[in-house]
């Protein structure tokens, strides 16, 4: 039994390495990066090692590899087909994972297939990158050895105890054999008030601190991990990660301009006008939208002259909408709805408004800026999605998976010194205006340096982001 | 009078007293502190700290540091459009074509708007008279827009008070008033809008009373009535001076004031500039005036008579001409001392270059100006080097209409009076206290003034006018040429556009409401294009893409409108007879306008308050010039002996009477004054405008009087001037602020000094900088050109030697820097630089740098990152005049880096010396080690920028400081920090523009060009003087760069600049330059021998 069992896995792995290869050489990593980000990032992690909304990919292939080859196919065309037909591995899928179905992918050919199979692949065995690194959507965490470090501090202040203990032991026994019957035998404690100690002591406290206050003190000002309440409960994780819509579709301004400008209620309207109802907090959060631009959903319209109109008579129209949704949703109107309306109608005012000063419904939301930057730093969006081809996601963080948008990154300013050192100016090459570099162009032709960073053309010097 | 051993000198003090002016010139600080009133150096050697106040201000340090550490970050918010504009993405900047008019000065624009506000003016490259260039009230006008001062609506005003009423309610009372009126006078400065003309024609169409009167707050009328009577039409004639080979002015300040001063500026420089050292082939410009003005400033040479004599000189002139061609002469009074002799030589040169030839006079004569017709007919200018098709209506007001209009009311026959826009005729005419006393005889007056003037205040009614940037229209500068006005921002406050007021008044039938998008001016200015342009033009056939494609550009040209005019020949002993005789006075006083402030309409604005006069080089105040005399020792002495302590900062205070009014002015010594001349600039004195420039100054208004043909003659013969009766302690004057260069002389020896061979261990005294004898200023004659080109090669072969001798690894940085990618640089030709002070203004727009006020100017705390030098050289009697824009010359050695202990200023790859403001601690030791003296330390938070402003809404001795309210920041440029006190700052090359050239680049994957990269200055030089771009490209900078009289300031020092000047060339026969060590020896043997 164990020796058969021994030499059918054996088989197998010989059929799984050898396939491998052949899978390897079959499809394009390069293709499959593409149908990668578009079909299958925003479940799957793209390191291929951790598990996400969907499982790791790493080591798919080989999970399947007992299979034949178009049971993969299918299952990542229909994922559910495949599960309903009562395939072992897919139901063992099913049982971890479930509710969580993958999205069905019918258009996607057996040549797709094998690109991202192919990517997979490569992305698995690849080196992980440090966080930051250029197009980096998901940093992996560094190991953290502090621990150790505190390890060591106990086993050396143990050694240091027994010694110097030794040592006063020592002293005492020679002190008496010397005679000198005065001779005290040394207390425990003694050792805490000796000189040596007391200095060692006010050094190390005195180190600590100032290293302490210096650290705080830089800190001050910055926001890492901010993440304000907003007035509208926006998900990011619902239209980034799950609709996969692109950030650069309601962020326009990152690809022409230093702001990425957050979107007008126009662009929100763009799919609103559609999706009326949300899919969690129902009627709640979007019709502020609807307050804020002056849009009736209940005609389907424009209001016209909304400026002009009284807060009473925009509560009017809202609450209408309001109370007919819940009516589609319950069946009925009852005392619950009408609290339910009231509760909705008061937090879109609080929204919208804001005390004496504001007290107009109409007019722009007021959203709260997560990532500030002193005035005397210049940054520019453009510059870093269009021209350094970076990903969103690089300074801001997997925000496809936030519900409430937080500070990623720390935005201190050697945070940013540190990419332009080690980040790679990945247009050089090609485009032309980076041909005045010529001795950088040559350096990389002679083979004499690997790559140009932001650093090497200048990127850290003062007045590029301080003017 | 060419002696002594200064071959080039900033003023008076620094000829007198160069050790005292070295001393002065060596600190870059003012030996004065700043806070030396609350902080007396004995209060701080005797200050007693005992151990428990320093206790106890560690322990509240303390627990204030823990109080703010432990304090909330405020919230920001981010609010973005409802409904987004398609045009505006928020951080990208749109521009949009537009006209700046204000009377008859015009110049056609590009507005930078960021998210909406106008934030800085450009000059608009179609415009066939601009070309691109701008000048400094142009540049200026963007701040006009956020004026604090404005009218914020229509307005009633009572016994003084101004109080708000409805447009409706305004709009009653005038038709009220004129339904009943029988008499309607309407006045205004020249108004170029052929659209509001047609505004105005209808309304006095509606009522017949109504008549328009035009003038212009510094007067032309003698020049266009001699146009009337010689072309037929009181028009500007199209003057080329790039078509003449010699020019003639007399007293016309065309480069800085007169007419239309961009164009002329640009034309003129197309023929000053150097292009060839071996054919320079300049034009010849003499400039015959009493003062020196700007342009007589730049001229070849200057005749200086008194400003009485003007008219004896132009027929003087006249009959050496016509002696020569055969046509009648003139009885003239004879001139008096070298200007005779000078004018003959003139005429035999202006003989010699017929039908090449260009005579202009800024005299408000009628006599003057038609023999100055009669000068250009014997030459032979008309058709040559003045236009008769392209005829020019920049002036169009006429000082007689005025007078009707004040005879009219002094006999009470005007029942309503509109004052339109800047026309003040209550302070800027000579006889406005009469003007005032008449007005109260109408009925009711109404002015449309923006900003309160003393004109406004005594009207019952304003109905304020948009700022030109908030409103619709157009201009006709020239004939043929129509300039179109948009606006860049809604109308901030509840104004009305005054041709909109005329239409709804007129009750016109071609008033249409319109919409809130489509204000009824708007349809007008429209309908009228549409109905007088369209049928004008071929290009297009639908109206509305000629009138898209006309926005677009700001500027559409089309055949002239005019046939030529006529040039009849002028009655020359008539015209003789009504000149003014020359005053045996013994005292003259001469009035001019200046190049900032005009008349007084620009005197609210104070950025070009802040800019100096380009010749006196005088911030805030009309200081009265006074001549200096030089006995041909070692005195200098001034008229009357004053101002002995200018260099200190100190003017003096005379009292002056002219026709029975007294003044009490300060003084400034003044070169080029004729003998017995003294001058004052106009405009200044306001006494009803708001804070800025409020009583700054004196009004010279009152002094003027009328010549004989009843036109504002500029100047007064009978003037009294006391001995100094006080001390003006905040004289601000910059021209000893910042010296640089200059030489000195041996104290104990006399000797020419040059702290190379003499140390500060042998002199036993510091020369701090040691910067003697040093290569600042190159200029030369035509003559001896091939010399100064020698000269300057042999000093800048000397000076490489001592810049190849430095510690630093110049080549090693080169190699690895420089060499690649982009190396700034910028070429400065001082030939075509005219010291407008375009560019000054312009980088204060760009910059935020901030407005200082009058005292803190006066203690050298200007805050102006591009100065413009001054400096006379030549003759002491009439000298010549470099200017010298002066900015960071980004040194690739810069001194100012290495002492710098916090490495708050260091150099870039691309060779800029960059300043970082957060890291500057304040030290200022980069200033004092700065050979330039072009870096500028906030002693004072004058931008208001600290973070609790309430900490000190003073700067001390001012009012609260220029732009600490949110209406004024809304001129700021977004992408430019805001300074706080305590930090140094500098040109930093527009690096905004920099970056956001390259960045252009980049995103279009494209190389570089020279035109991405375009500094503020640049833009705005109406003559093309400067030059900018990236050294490592073979384009425009890299020809420029190549001339032959190129040099670098101070290169010998070794700190290699990027700045490279282009050597001031003089077309004269005189030997200017480089026999500088001769002239010295004699000087000294001569010195030696008295």
């Amino acid at each position: 039994m164990s020796s058969h069992w021994l030499s059918r896995s054996f088989i197998l792995l010989a059929m799984v390495l050898s396939t491998a290869s052949l899978w390897g050489q079959g499809g394009d990593p390069a293709a499959g990066k593409t149908i990668f980000k578009n079909y299958c990032g925003a479940c799957h992690n793209k390191d291929m090692k951790t598990d996400m909304t969907g499982p790791a990919l790493g080591q798919a292939e080989e999970h399947w590899a007992e299979y034949p080859r178009e049971d993969l196919y299918v299952w990542i065309r229909n994922s559910q087909a495949l599960i309903s037909a009562g395939h072992p591995r897919a139901v063992e899928l099913w049982e971890k994972w479930k509710p969580v179905q993958m999205s069905p992918f019918p258009n996607l050919t057996d040549e797709d297939i094998e690109n991202v199979l192919a990517y997979i692949h490569q992305e698995y065995t690849k080196e992980p990158v440090t966080a930051g690194g250029p197009g980096d959507g998901v940093p992996v965490e560094k190991a953290d050895y502090g621990w150790l470090y505190w390890v060591i501090f106990v086993v050396l202040a143990v050694v240091a105890m027994v010694l110097s203990r030794l040592i006063a032991q020592f002293r005492y026994l020679n002190e008496l054999k010397a005679g000198n019957v005065d001779a005290q035998k040394p207390a425990f404690g003694q050792m805490f008030r000796s000189k040596a100690f007391l200095t060692f002591l006010t050094f190390f406290v005195l180190a600590w601190l100032s290293f302490t206050v210096v650290n705080r003190a830089i800190n001050l000002g910055r926001q890492q991990g901010y993440q304000p309440e907003q007035p509208i409960k926006f998900s990011h994780k619902t239209h980034a990660g799950l609709h996969k819509i692109d950030c650069k579709f309601c962020h326009d301004g990152a690809r022409r301009s230093k702001h990425s400008v957050i979107p007008s209620a126009n662009t929100c309207m763009n799919c609103h006008r559609a999706i009326k109802v949300g899919s969690t907090y129902g009627t709640a959060e979007l019709t502020k939208i609807f307050a804020s631009i002056g849009y009736d959903p209940t005609t389907d319209s424009y209001i016209e002259n909304y400026d002009q109109l009284s807060n009473e008579e925009i509560e009017k129209i809202y609450t209408k909408w309001m109370r007919d949704q819940y009516m589609v949703a319950h069946g009925d109107f009852d005392a619950l709805g009408e609290t339910a309306v009231k509760r909705q109608w008061e937090d879109v005012v609080a929204a919208l408004t804001h005390g004496e000063e504001d007290a107009k419904i109409q007019g722009p939301i007021e959203w709260v800026r997560v990532h500030n930057l002193p005035d005397h730093v210049y940054y520019n969006h453009s510059q870093h999605v269009e021209v350094g081809g970076l990903e969103c996601q690089t300074c801001h963080g997997p925000v496809e998976e936030m519900d409430v948008l937080r500070q990623y990154a720390p935005l201190s300013m050697g945070w940013c010194v540190n990419c332009h050192r080690q980040t790679e100016v990945k247009a050089f090459k090609d485009n032309p205006y980076y041909q005045s570099y010529h001795r950088l162009h040559e350096e990389l032709k002679a083979g004499k340096r690997s790559k140009v960073t932001v650093e090497d053309i200048g990127g850290t010097e003062c007045q590029k982001c301080h003017y | 009078m060419k002696k002594k051993n200064q071959d080039f000198w900033v003023g008076v003090d620094q000829l007198q007293d160069t050790q005292k002016f070295e001393e002065i010139s060596a600190n870059e600080f003012p030996s004065e502190l700043p806070l030396a009133n609350s902080l007396s150096k004995e209060d701080l050697l005797g200050a007693q700290a005992s151990r428990r106040d320093f206790l106890k201000y560690l322990g509240f340090g303390l627990g204030a540091a823990t109080l703010a550490a432990s304090c909330d970050i405020p919230v920001k918010r981010a609010i973005p459009y409802v409904v987004k504009p398609d045009e505006i993405v928020p951080g990208i900047a749109n521009y949009y074509a537009s006209t700046f008019v204000r009377g008859g000065d015009y110049c056609s624009v590009l507005v930078k708007t960021r998210e909406g506000r106008p934030i800085k003016i450009e000059g608009n490259n179609l415009c066939p008279l601009t070309q691109g260039g701008t000048s400094a009230r142009a540049q200026a006008s963007v701040l006009d827009l956020y004026n604090v001062n404005r009218y914020q609506g229509p307005g009633k005003m009572a016994e003084g008070q101004f109080a708000p009423i409805s447009w409706a309610d305004l709009d009653r009372q005038v038709k009220g008033a004129l339904s009943s009126a029988a008499v309607i006078r309407v006045l205004t400065h020249t108004n170029l809008s052929p659209t509001f003309q047609a505004v105005l024609d209808e309304f006095t169409a509606r009522y017949p009373g109504a008549k328009v009167l035009t003038y212009d707050p510094v007067s032309s009328s003698a020049l266009l009535q001699a146009s009337e009577a010689v072309h037929g039409q009181a028009v500007v004639p199209d003057f080329r001076f790039d078509q003449a080979d010699v020019i003639v002015s007399f007293g016309a300040d065309f480069l800085g004031t007169w007419i239309s001063p961009v164009e002329y500026a640009r034309q003129y420089a197309s023929r000053r500039r150097v292009k060839d050292v071996e054919h320079p082939d300049m034009s010849y410009h003499v400039q015959v005036e009493a003062h020196m003005s700007m342009t007589g400033s730049n001229a070849d040479k200057r005749i200086q008579v008194r400003p009485s004599a003007q008219g004896a000189a132009i027929a003087a002139l006249y009959n050496a001409l016509a002696g020569k061609n055969g046509a009648p002469t003139v009885s003239a009074p004879a001139l008096k001392g070298e200007a005779a002799g000078e004018i003959q030589k003139l005429a035999d040169r202006l003989q010699k270059s017929k039908g090449k030839a260009l005579v202009v006079s800024g005299s408000n004569n009628l006599g003057d100006q038609l023999l100055v017709c009669a000068i250009n007919q014997l030459l032979d200018s008309y058709g040559n080097t003045i236009g008769l098709d392209q005829i020019s209506y920049q002036r169009q007001g006429l000082d007689r209409e005025v007078h009707q209009l004040l005879d009219e009311m002094n006999k009470g026959a005007v029942d309503v009076l509109f004052v339109l826009g800047d026309a003040n005729p209550a302070w800027e005419l000579p006889y406005a206290a009469e003007f005032r006393e008449a007005m109260k005889k109408v009925k009711f007056k109404l002015s449309t003034a923006g900003v309160p003037n003393e004109t406004s205040s005594l009207c019952d009614y304003i109905a304020p006018d948009h700022h030109y940037l908030e409103s619709w229209g157009d201009a006709r500068p020239k004939a043929g040429v129509y300039s179109l006005q948009q606006p860049t921002i809604a109308p901030l406050f509840d104004t009305r556009q005054v041709g909109e007021s005329f239409l709804r008044w007129a009750e016109s039938p071609n008033f249409d409401p319109g919409t809130e998008e489509e204000p009824p001016y708007f349809r007008y200015v429209k309908k009228w294009w549409k109905e007088n342009m369209f049928t004008r033009q071929n290009s297009y056939s639908d109206f509305q893409k000629f009138w898209d494609h006309s926005l677009h550009d700001g500027i559409v040209t089309v055949p002239s409108e005019l046939a030529g005019l006529s040039a009849n020949a002028v009655d020359v002993s008539a015209a003789a007879a009504l000149q003014e005789k020359p005053s045996s006075a013994e005292l003259e006083m001469v009035f001019f306008e200046t190049v900032n402030i005009g008349g007084g309409q620009y005197a609210t604005n104070p950025w070009l308050q802040e800019m100096p006069d380009p010749v006196a080089r005088t911030t805030w105040n009309n200081y009265m010039a006074i001549p200096i005399f030089w006995d041909g020792g070692i005195e200098w002495k001034a008229f009357k002996g004053l101002n002995q302590q200018e260099i200190y900062g100190k003017a003096d205070k005379v009292e002056v009477e002219i026709g029975g009014r007294k003044q009490t002015v300060s003084c400034i010594r003044q070169f080029g004054l004729a003998e017995g001349t003294l001058a004052m600039a106009l405009g200044y004195g306001r006494e009803q405008m708001g804070v800025c420039g409020y009583q700054e100054g004196v009004n010279v208004n009152p002094w003027i009087g009328l010549d004989k043909n009843g036109n504002v003659r500029y100047y007064a013969t009978e003037v009294a001037v006391s001995d100094k009766v006080g001390e003006d302690d905040a004289f601000a004057c910059v021209q000893y602020h910042h010296t640089m260069g200059v030489k000195g002389t041996d104290p104990q020896t006399g000797e020419e000094l040059n702290v190379d061979e003499k140390t500060v261990m042998t002199l036993k005294e510091g020369y701090q900088g040691g910067l003697t004898n040093r290569s600042v200023l190159y200029y030369g004659s035509t003559k001896n050109l091939e010399e100064l080109v020698e000269h300057i090669a042999e000093k800048r072969a000397e000076a490489q030697e001592w810049v190849e001798q430095s510690l630093y690894p110049y080549d090693k940085y080169n190699e690895k820097f420089y060499s690649q990618g982009h190396h700034w640089g910028m070429h400065i030709d001082m030939n075509a630089c005219i010291g407008c002070g375009a560019c000054q203004v312009a980088c204060v727009a760009e910059n935020n740098v901030p407005v200082v006020g009058r005292k803190e100017v006066s203690r050298h705390h200007e805050m102006t990152w591009l100065r413009i030098d001054r400096y006379f050289f030549g003759d002491y009697k009439n000298p010549h005049v470099a200017y010298q824009p002066m900015m960071c010359q980004h040194c690739d050695n810069a001194p100012c880096e290495n002492v710098c202990p916090v490495a708050a200023t260091n150099h870039s790859s691309e060779g800029l010396n960059q300043m970082t403001y957060n890291r500057c601690i304040g030290t200022r030791y980069c200033a004092n080690n700065c050979p330039y003296k072009v870096r500028r330390f906030n002693w004072l938070d004058y931008s208001t920028a600290d973070i609790f402003p309430a900490n000190e809404p003073y700067v001390e001795h001012e009012d609260i400081p220029f732009g600490a309210d949110n209406l004024t920041r809304m001129v700021l440029n977004p992408d430019v920090t805001v300074r706080s006190r305590g930090v140094i700052e500098k040109c930093s090359f527009c690096v905004q523009r920099l970056q956001e050239g390259k960045l252009t680049a980049k995103k279009e994957q494209r190389s570089l060009s020279d035109a991405d990269v375009r500094t503020a200055c640049q833009t705005a030089c109406p003559t093309g003087a400067i030059t900018f771009g990236d050294m490592n490209l073979k384009e425009d900078l890299a020809a420029k760069l190549d001339s032959p009289l190129n040099y670098y300031v101070l290169e010998e020092v070794g700190v290699r600049p990027s700045v490279a000047y282009s050597a001031k060339v003089v077309n004269t026969d005189e030997e200017l330059t480089p026999a500088k060590k001769h002239e010295s020896k004699e000087a000294h043997e001569e010195h030696g021998e008295g």
